[in-house]
């Protein structure tokens, strides 16, 4: 009983958290993405136009809920939980501060990295479900690429694994040091690329690919069943986000309580605006050619940041 | 790889530019291929190439935006945006403006029109800037009395110059456009025909408010117009004139078959109505020593015109037989004879006064009149009229002869005279030049008139005074201020301005008024003063083409029959009905008044029939019954703005409306005319009920 | 499955079971077709088996309407014929207008219609250049090409009071004589434009992502380009060197001292680049038009406002952003044109894609579809 309050508990705080998160993520990208194009960006509404994301999500709830006649319903409406829900549960795993993480659990690493990818069936459902051919190959595309790029994302936080010794993301935590930075650069990059491919952000964003697909696999949701895909992808970035400041920036680089906390987050604000910038500047690849670097060029990079590891075990 | 060139061999149009075409030529060519390097080398390239993109919208994101901060800041639209239409006035509602004003203030009023293009072409190509287009408002509205008065307070003899004006006004009315020039100066000629009626009514002499007194030397067209203006001021002003008769070269000088005496003594007969002191038979320097009159009067303005012809220098020419175009035209009208009875007469020259010789010589008696002039025939300097006229009646025109010797027979009379063929006139710089060829032809004649130009006779008018003469006879003159060396001493009219037409006499007239008037006030005579006469407002002279839309027909001035009227010197043109005149001044467009006259032609321009108009036009009662627009069908390309004559059609600086209903984007004539910056096609100032001019 | 053109099947996205050919119903509304174009798409897997473009829906008759307009009154109509580049129809219009009445243009005149055309090339290639950028996805470079091109309808704004349909170029000369100050600026912007193009070259030519996505995809041999009877960049992009400004020179361009760049495979990449480099040239040519430009009357002195010319007829072309645009022009003696017909290169351009798109993927026949770079205004007339 206690068990299942605990999770619903910790459930509406990942709900609560992951729905700010992608406020401020929307909120973000707008402003970065206009001063990239010489623009202001969100600007009316609240200070800055912090409200206007709000704004925008209240007129996503208001608005009707469409479901077309030819889609397979009960699919076509659980299609966007089974999208979000994976994600949120990525959150929990990760070490917020020092000594806390909301699970704690020996098997952290492969819970990050197993649960969201769930979400896969989810769009691959809601691309079906559609009975849109547009849809449906945003739907293809996006199988195809989130599980292809699994595994280069999985191989790139391995190193971590082997320099602590374990899989609990609290003791890799303790265990860490700055030299670990440099040592691990080349997991780094193939982890930042691999992470933008997961949540289908640009240049990689092919499931969606709005000039080609129109809206890819989510092409005929609207109100609130596409903001939650909004939110998933966004929910998505700040976890991956999170996740690569905690291991690759030290997280809260051992600093106590909240210190720590405002630490984390900065550095995963960092890696955010770092992926909306390049996602604001470079063109979207072609589906072989994504496949092609997914498997030739990260997967064997990713290999040899791990040889270089193994290497360097014996000497540490 | 060979492209081969499709087109026909026709060659291109006369093109600026005409290119020496070249088709297979091969211009030089930038490849614009551009690969990656292979191997390492390439790798590194690539990724290279991301941090080099992620550097530049980087470094744009710490740049500046190139958006509007909005609202602090706004966007500008261009002032030639083409945003909703709507009329600044409509007839009916709003009245045409007149351009009246006392004298000096006058030109300036003209250039403040002219800067904000709100000039008629008419008044602006005129010299002395008549509003032809205030007298066709009047005469259409049945005011003709009203007109005349309106015209005369820049064309002193509005009467006379409708029958001799060379109406510079027609060559740039707008209605060339479209099909033919109003006719304003046969309106100006009805205006004075229907005044005369009720002259004597109308005519109160003009208060004399100031005490000092002016003299004009000479009554011709430039002397009057001074007098009038300064008599308007509230001076006492004195004409002197030689001759026993006023006019100056309107009397002496235009032939009667074109200026019936009456009509030039009956106007010169309102002047001395309205107070101006004529003192006829007075020859100044001869009578009357000028230094009596600069010391009696508080100004003095020399208007004695020219009157000496030239007479070109040629083996000869000192003949029994050969004489001036002015003694010719004096003795031809004030006796009716100028001693060509029965005899063949050569005209030299190609001006109006050559031809006014010609068709005197024909009038009185001479068989065979013959007309020389260097020029050719489309380029003789006379007016195309003037000429048409004179063939029509038997003048024989003989084009692109110059003058080479008299041929005198034993008795030292004229026998006959020898032509020199002329190639060309002006060099190659537009100066007066004329190139000779080699062939000769010789005419048998008895008598030859020089019509080439002519001087002024001055000696005898400054003698005793402080004036003095430059070696050709001349007096010098300020262009500008038309004042001479000696303080209150002003001069216009011909001899300043050279031999030109009566309305650039009047013209100067004017200008000297306002000097006078200036110097006795004791102000600056330069202030706010441009050149004049014109031509300052050259921008309208350029509308000398028939356009093809001939629906409303230019009225045709009924003419005596040639063989009839060359017998003497009964008038030429016969002038027009009450009917026709009323007709004729409603095809004025009003140019430039801003008020909607209903003209159509921005219906009939618009690409999408997005207009409609009617009016009647029953005199006193013109108005636009309806003006509609459809905003729903208008694409904004501005032809029926670019199309509108009176400048009354105007581009807001609006967006385009958004409306649901399709009843509220036509607009009529009372939403067209709304005040307040626009009509109802904009958002922010949209329909309010109780608004002026809102129809529900 | 076969779709034949207005069946049901495609006006369908629908997915049928057991066939191994997929349709995909790209456009009329799509946002990669630039204006309303539909291609019917036949899909295996990803690869392209067949395009087929479908056209006529921005089609407004405008040739018809022509035949019952004033020669005056079908400038506007022509501003519609390819509105991006609405000077360009202007002119060539007004070309066939003047040689059909033999009228004869203001040097000034023609002056100002290379500085405007030439600009009006910018802006259209800035559209096509930020165009095909969004279709592989680039938005910031879509951004950045329109930035240009905003300065560019600035000035045409200020100078004619309307940012897309200018109905500047008229029979006889042009509508409005410059605004104070508007040649500097003019120059400003091309000193400014150059900094940009060579940021935009960087920026997306030169990236690996545009080069893979572009490079070797819709190629076009001259010989195709030549038979198909493409020209503009389309034809240049392949290597056939044929512009109107040189081989056929009209109006004032042989005063000028510009080059036309070409390209070498043929591919999407090499017609884009082609636009880009074209706009250096472009720059050139307003610097060289300014600096020669005189003072004096910009419209033919004295033109009748209505033109009734001999009968007889004309054709008269122009080297537009798209290619060769020409206008034939019939006249029987009255004042409204007897039959007007344009040859429009986007025309000629776009029935190229079913033979370039075919086995290329889904992802390429929008990038395709972008470097032929089709005005449906055009098209369809």
């Amino acid at each position: 009983m206690s068990g299942l309050a605990w999770g619903a508990l910790y459930g509406l705080a990942a709900g609560l958290v992951i729905a700010v998160a992608a406020l401020i993520g929307v909120w973000g990208e707008r402003k970065v993405a206009g001063r990239i194009q010489m623009r202001i960006g969100p600007q009316e509404l609240g200070p800055f136009g912090l409200l206007q994301t709000l704004a925008d999500t209240l007129k996503l709830v208001l608005k009707e809920d469409i479901t077309p006649a030819a889609a397979d319903v009960r699919i076509f409406r659980i299609a966007p939980l089974i999208v979000f829900a994976p994600i949120a549960m990525s959150f929990v795993i990760i070490p917020y501060a020092s000594g806390f993480a909301p699970l704690d659990t020996s098997v952290g690493i492969l819970f990050f990295m197993a649960v969201p990818a769930i979400s896969v069936i989810g769009v691959l459902l809601a691309g079906w479900s559609s009975r849109n051919t547009y849809a449906t190959i945003g739907g293809l595309r996006a199988a195809a690429q989130m599980i292809s790029y699994e595994l280069p994302r999985t191989l790139s936080i391995l190193p971590f694994v082997l320099l602590a010794g374990s899989m609990r993301p609290l003791d890799i935590m303790d265990e860490w040091r700055w030299w670990w930075i440099p040592l691990t650069f080349i997991a780094f990059v193939v982890y930042f690329i691999s992470s933008i491919a997961e949540v289908n952000r640009g240049p990689f964003d092919l499931p969606e690919a709005e000039s080609e697909l129109v809206a890819g696999y989510f092409a005929d949701y609207s109100g609130i069943r596409w903001a939650i895909f909004m939110m998933a992808e966004y929910g998505g970035m700040v976890a991956a986000a999170l996740f690569g400041a905690v291991f690759w920036f030290g997280g809260y680089l051992h600093l106590p309580g909240a210190f720590g906390v405002i630490m984390l987050i900065a550095m995963a604000t960092l890696l955010a605006i770092g992926m909306i910038w390049v996602k604001w500047t470079f063109p979207r690849m072609r589906p072989d050619q994504l496949m092609g670097t997914a498997w030739k060029v990260l997967t064997p990079m990713a290999l040899v940041q791990l040889v270089i590891i193994g290497v360097v075990i014996p000497w540490l | 790889m060979a492209v081969t060139h499709g087109k026909g061999a026709t060659p291109r149009h006369d093109e600026i530019g005409a290119p020496v075409r070249t088709p297979h030529a091969v211009p030089v060519t930038i490849n614009v291929t551009d690969d990656f390097p292979g191997g390492t080398k390439g790798f590194f390239a690539r990724w290279r190439s991301l941090l080099t993109g992620l550097g530049i919208t980087g470094r744009r994101a710490l740049g500046p935006v190139s958006t509007l901060r909005y609202p602090h800041e706004k966007y500008t639209l261009s002032p030639r945006w083409r945003g909703a239409l709507r009329l600044r006035g409509v007839l009916g509602r709003d009245d045409i403006p007149i351009i009246s004003s006392a004298p000096p203030e006058y030109n300036a009023g003209i250039d403040e029109l002219y800067r904000s293009d709100r000039l008629p072409p008419c008044v602006g190509n005129c010299p002395a800037n008549v509003d032809a287009r205030g007298q066709g408002y009047y005469l259409g509205e049945g005011q003709p009395a009203e007109a005349y008065e309106l015209v005369r307070e820049r064309n002193i003899l509005p009467g006379v110059l409708g029958r001799i004006c060379h109406h510079p006004c027609e060559t740039a009315c707008r209605r060339n456009y479209y099909d033919e020039p109003v006719a304003i100066r046969p309106l100006h000629r009805h205006a004075y025909e229907e005044y005369a009626k009720v002259a004597s009514e109308r005519l109160t002499p003009f208060e004399r408010t100031r005490t000092q007194r002016i003299a004009i030397i000479g009554s011709g067209p430039s002397g009057l117009t001074a007098a009038y203006d300064l008599m308007k001021l509230g001076y006492a002003v004195s004409v002197y004139e030689k001759e026993k008769k006023p006019g100056g070269a309107l009397f002496s000088g235009v032939p009667s078959y074109r200026l019936p005496r009456e009509v030039l003594q009956d106007e010169i007969d309102n002047l001395v109505t309205l107070g101006m002191e004529l003192k006829l038979g007075v020859e100044v320097g001869k009578d009357v020593p000028i230094d009596y009159l600069i010391g009696e009067y508080d100004a003095v303005l020399i208007a004695v015109g020219l009157q000496e012809s030239r007479i070109i220098p040629v083996p000869g020419h000192s003949a029994e037989g050969v004489m001036g175009a002015l003694p010719f035209l004096r003795d031809a009208n004030w006796k009716g004879d100028a001693g060509v009875s029965g005899k063949r007469v050569l005209v030299i020259g190609g001006g109006n006064v050559a031809v006014d010789v010609a068709r005197c010589a024909l009038r009185t008696g001479a068989v065979e009149v013959h007309l020389a002039c260097l020029e050719g025939e489309d380029e003789m300097p006379c007016h195309p009229w003037e000429i048409e006229e004179a063939l029509d009646e038997g003048v024989i025109a003989m084009c692109s002869l110059g003058p080479e010797e008299v041929l005198v027979d034993e008795n030292g009379k004229v026998r006959g005279m020898r032509m020199r063929e002329c190639l060309s006139v002006f060099d190659a710089s537009g100066r007066f030049s004329p190139q000779f060829g080699e062939e000769t032809t010789d005419v048998e004649l008895d008598v030859i008139v020089f019509s080439v130009g002519q001087g002024p006779v001055l000696a005898d008018v400054v003698a005793g005074s402080d004036l003095t003469l430059t070696e050709r006879g001349l007096l010098p003159v300020d262009g500008t201020l038309f004042t001479t060396h000696h303080p209150g001493v002003f001069a216009c009219g011909e001899i300043v301005t050279g031999p030109g037409s009566a309305i650039a006499s009047i013209a100067t007239g004017h200008e000297a008024a306002t000097s006078v008037h200036r110097f006795l006030e004791g102000r600056d005579l330069a202030e706010d003063r441009v050149a004049r006469p014109v031509p300052v407002y050259d921008k309208y002279q350029v509308a000398d083409v028939k356009g093809v839309e001939a629906n409303r027909r230019r009225v045709t001035m009924p003419m005596a029959k040639p063989e009839e009227r060359a017998t003497d010197f009964r008038p030429v043109e016969l002038g027009l009905t009450h009917l026709e005149a009323l007709n004729e001044a409603a095809r004025c467009l009003r140019c430039q008044s801003e008020v909607c006259v209903g003209c159509t032609f921005c219906a009939r321009t618009c690409p999408d029939y997005a207009i409609e108009v009617e009016r009647t036009d029953d005199p006193g009662e013109r108005r636009v019954t309806h003006y509609d627009l459809d905003l729903s069908k208008c694409c904004f390309c501005g032809l029926c703005a670019e199309q509108c004559p009176t400048d009354a059609l105007t581009h807001t600086g609006q967006y385009e409306l958004s409306f649901y209903h399709r009843e509220l984007t036509i607009f009529d004539r009372h939403e067209m005319v709304r005040d307040g910056g626009g009509t109802r096609a904009t958002g922010r100032d949209g329909v309010h009920e109780g608004a002026p001019g809102v129809t529900q | 499955m076969t779709a034949e053109i207005g069946s049901d099947a495609c006006f369908t996205n629908r997915i049928d079971p057991g066939v191994d050919e997929l349709v995909v119903n790209v456009g009329p509304s799509h946002p990669s077709t630039h204006g309303v174009c539909r291609v019917i798409v036949h899909l295996d897997g990803e690869v392209v088996t067949k395009a087929e473009p479908v056209i006529g829906y921005l089609h407004r008759g405008i040739e018809k309407m022509a035949e019952n307009r004033t020669y005056l009154q079908v400038v506007p109509l022509t501003d519609r014929l390819d509105y991006v580049g609405s000077m360009y129809a202007n002119w060539a219009y007004c070309r066939a207008v003047e040689r059909l009445a033999g009228i004869q243009v203001p040097e000034r005149a023609e002056y100002l219609r290379v500085i405007v055309c030439e600009m009006q090339r910018i802006a259209s290639h800035m559209m096509s250049l930020g165009s095909a950028a969004a279709d592989t996805g680039a938005a910031t470079m879509f951004i950045y090409a329109f930035d240009q091109r905003e300065r560019v309808i600035e000035a045409f704004e200020e100078l004619c009071g309307a940012r897309l349909t200018y109905n500047y170029v008229r029979p006889g000369g042009v509508s409005f004589e410059i605004p104070e100050g508007w040649t500097e600026r003019v120059l400003q912007f091309c000193r400014d434009h150059r900094e940009g193009l060579e940021q935009m070259d960087r920026l997306f030519f030169g990236n690996v992502i545009a080069k893979d996505r572009m490079k070797h995809i819709g190629v076009l041999s001259p010989e195709d380009a030549v038979a198909w009877g493409a020209s503009g960049p389309v034809a240049r992009g392949s290597g056939v060197n044929w512009d109107m400004r040189k081989h056929d020179p009209y109006s004032v361009y042989p005063r000028f001292d510009f080059d036309v760049p070409t390209g070498s495979n043929g591919d999407c990449y090499d017609r884009a680049r082609v636009r880009l480099f074209e706009c250096y040239e472009s720059c050139r040519i307003i610097e060289q038009a300014i600096s020669q430009m005189h003072p004096g009357p910009i419209r033919t002195p004295g033109l009748p406002r209505l033109l009734a010319p001999r009968p007889g007829d004309a054709y008269d072309h122009i080297e537009s952003a798209r290619g060769a645009l020409g206008v034939y022009l019939v006249s029987d003696g009255s004042v409204r044109p007897y039959r007007m017909k344009v040859r429009s290169p986007a025309f000629c351009n776009l029935a190229l894609l079913p033979l370039l798109a075919e086995g290329h993927m889904l992802s390429d026949l929008v990038v395709i579809l972008g470097s032929l770079d089709p005005v449906f205004g055009e098209v369809d007339r």
